[in-house]
């Protein structure tokens, strides 16, 4: 191999190799800004993915592995947003008896529930529970403390807000101790929640009032028979349990034979795979996309790359006769059109980390970058620069000296 | 340096043979200045791509520089060609994206030699053919004088033995043209091997020998 025989040499080539770029950067800039644009949507699939599969998995720890979740309605109502109370209080107790079930916390939740706290207004979800509602999230809080089993029992007018509701009506305020109208109950705060951010599909995770059960179901809205939601863990298999759920629910609802489910049955497991299923269609639009995007910059560069290859002819004719081999020439040439879409997709990478921020705030979901993100795209970046370049490399090796002195 | 035995070289259209040349025998030595001069057609510019190792031979045995290069690969030529052979062309043939001392150092790029300091030696040549202020200059900045004198002080650079000119002056006014061609005189007189290959006979005395060729044939080789 004697194409560099010294370090100088390979400076001299990189160097020169990097001024024909300049020189012909009417043409360069088309093919760079292709790979550019195909790199930047590799490098947010992945990053999105990432972000979406880590969300999954504090979703995931955060509920626990063996937590079950009992609504009411059943899953066709469910998708199209229909919400119907099925779930009675008894059932909730029903299922506390069934083998393996512990921590079980019910949850009814009223929407759209004016809050006010001096002249500041905010609506939000006033979510009723039981004592158990903060430790079963792992949710921390930033001040105050929940409200114990005597508030409960006693359906006292406290307490907790999320960290969203926190920032509208107090805006930093101390808000400890402080009164604010749930509706028209006069509601003492007793705890901020820590901030959590973010949420997949639904409304904000830090926008909501947490209070008794009992003192929403009473004082707030009449509904002492139905909760929204049953929550609960198992020290049992999870399929097993949530078979003896539903059949204890479906006897509880009289429901016989084929009828359809009134109730709808989610562990932590299908979370996982909800957003397995999100990661894995955002792979498919914006995959294809990229590949698409790769795949036309790669036949431009490779087609212009062409075209030069008859006007550079001269050029290949004097450095032949100067000693270069045709293997000199390949590689040369094949070194170009890899260096373009290299920094092309160096050019995409830094792109997605500018647009990365800007992606977030607009699909909320949080991007992930990582050396395999880099990896990735500077490999997908490299091939198609290899790909493209080595037919027009291959001919260019190809082309005699006097042929092409003569020219 | 140069030994040519009965060469012989045929271009095939179809079935028809073409022959260009027809039994060259030419022996240069080192150290000498030959204009090889032929009207268009004559096979001068064949026997000149295959002197510079351009291009090969149908019949015959070359030796350049005490090596048979008759069978030798790619690789083996364009190193031969690198270490032994300055070319020069009719139309300069700088590369428009390289300024006058990066064209000057095209050969050094894929050189086995072990040249010093190529860039200050570059210079040093540039210098000497008054080409000093013209360093960082790109070829479309330069006029054909000029530009033909960087080709030179390129064909110098890697040291070689043989200067290999087809045409030089052939695109350039007569003065600029004979300030070329004793410039070869020059380097001539330093003990380099030149050969001019041209059509035009107001060169043929600038040389010291003259080969002419007609027809694919040696018809006159005397010193001038």
């Amino acid at each position: 191999m004697a194409l560099f025989r010294k370090i100088g040499q390979l400076r001299e080539f990189v160097e020169e190799v990097l001024k024909i770029l300049y020189y012909y950067r009417g043409r360069v800039i088309f093919s760079f800004s292709g790979v550019a644009l195909g790199i930047l949507s590799i490098c947010i699939i992945i990053t999105t993915i990432d972000g979406a599969n880590k969300k999954a998995q504090v979703i995931f720890e955060t509920l626990g592995p063996n937590a079950i979740m009992v609504f009411g309605g059943s899953e066709r109502q469910r998708a199209a947003r229909v919400r119907v109370s099925t779930i009675r209080v008894n059932d909730a107790d029903l299922i506390a008896r069934v083998e393996g079930v512990y921590d079980i916390m019910k949850v009814f939740s009223a929407r759209n529930v004016m809050m006010r706290y001096r002249d500041r207004n905010w609506q939000t979800q006033a979510i009723g529970s039981t004592t158990n509602y903060f430790e079963s999230f792992s949710w921390g809080f930033q001040a105050g403390s929940p409200f114990t089993t005597d508030d409960y029992d006693r359906a006292e007018a406290v307490c907790v807000i999320g960290a969203k509701v926190y920032e509208e009506l107090f805006r930093g305020e101390p808000a400890l101790g402080k009164t604010i109208l749930v509706g028209k109950l006069p509601t003492r705060v007793i705890g901020v929640l820590e901030e959590r951010g973010g949420s997949v599909g639904g409304p904000h995770v830090d926008d909501r009032v947490i209070m008794p059960l009992t003192t929403v179901t009473a004082r707030i809205v009449n509904e002492r028979r139905y909760l929204s939601l049953v929550r609960l863990k198992t020290n049992r298999d999870l399929d097993s349990t949530i078979e003896d759920i539903r059949a204890t629910l479906r006897a509880s609802h009289g429901l016989k034979g084929n009828l359809d489910d009134d109730f709808t049955i989610r562990s932590s497991k299908d979370i996982l795979a909800f957003v397995t299923v999100i990661s894995g269609s955002l792979l498919l639009f914006l995959g294809t996309a990229s590949i698409v995007a790769l795949v036309v910059s790669g036949f431009v560069l490779a087609n212009l790359f062409y075209l030069t290859i008859q006007e550079r002819k001269k050029d290949i004719g004097i450095r032949r006769a100067y000693g270069a081999t045709r293997k000199g020439i390949l590689l040369s040439f094949l070194f170009e059109s890899i260096l373009i879409t290299f920094i092309g997709g160096i050019a995409g990478i830094s792109l997605s980390v500018i647009l990365g921020g800007t992606f977030e705030k607009l699909f909320d979901i949080p991007m992930m970058f990582s050396f395999k993100v880099v990896f990735f795209a500077l490999l997908f970046s490299f091939l198609t620069g290899l790909l493209s370049g080595l037919r027009p490399a291959l001919r260019a090796s190809r082309i005699e000296p006097i042929e092409a002195i003569r020219g | 340096m140069i030994v040519l035995t009965d060469i012989r070289k045929s271009y095939f259209v179809g079935d028809r043979e073409l022959p260009i040349l027809k039994g060259i025998n030419l022996t240069v030595a080192r150290g000498e200045f030959v204009v090889l001069m032929g009207v268009s057609g004559s096979g001068k510019t064949t026997l000149m791509n295959i002197i510079g190792l351009l291009d090969k031979q149908t019949e015959g045995r070359y030796v350049f520089a005490d090596t048979n290069v008759d069978g030798l690969d790619d690789e083996s030529l364009a190193d031969m060609r690198n270490s032994h052979i300055g070319f020069v062309f009719q139309q300069f043939f700088l590369l428009p994206y390289l300024d006058a001392i990066e064209n000057v150092l095209i050969p050094i790029v894929y050189s086995r030699k072990d040249i010093k300091h190529p860039r200050d030696k570059a210079k040093g040549l540039l210098g000497r053919f008054g080409l000093e202020h013209r360093i960082h200059n790109k070829p479309s900045q330069l006029s054909g004088g000029e530009q033909q004198r960087v080709a030179i002080v390129r064909a110098l650079v890697n040291d070689p033995d043989l200067i290999l000119a087809d045409e030089p002056t052939g695109a350039l006014d007569s003065k600029t043209g004979g300030e070329i061609m004793d410039l070869f005189r020059m380097l001539n007189d330093e003990g380099k091997t030149i050969i001019v290959v041209t059509h035009d006979p107001k060169l043929a005395t600038f040389g010291r020998r003259l080969v002419r060729i007609e027809d694919g044939a040696i018809s006159e080789d005397r010193a001038t």
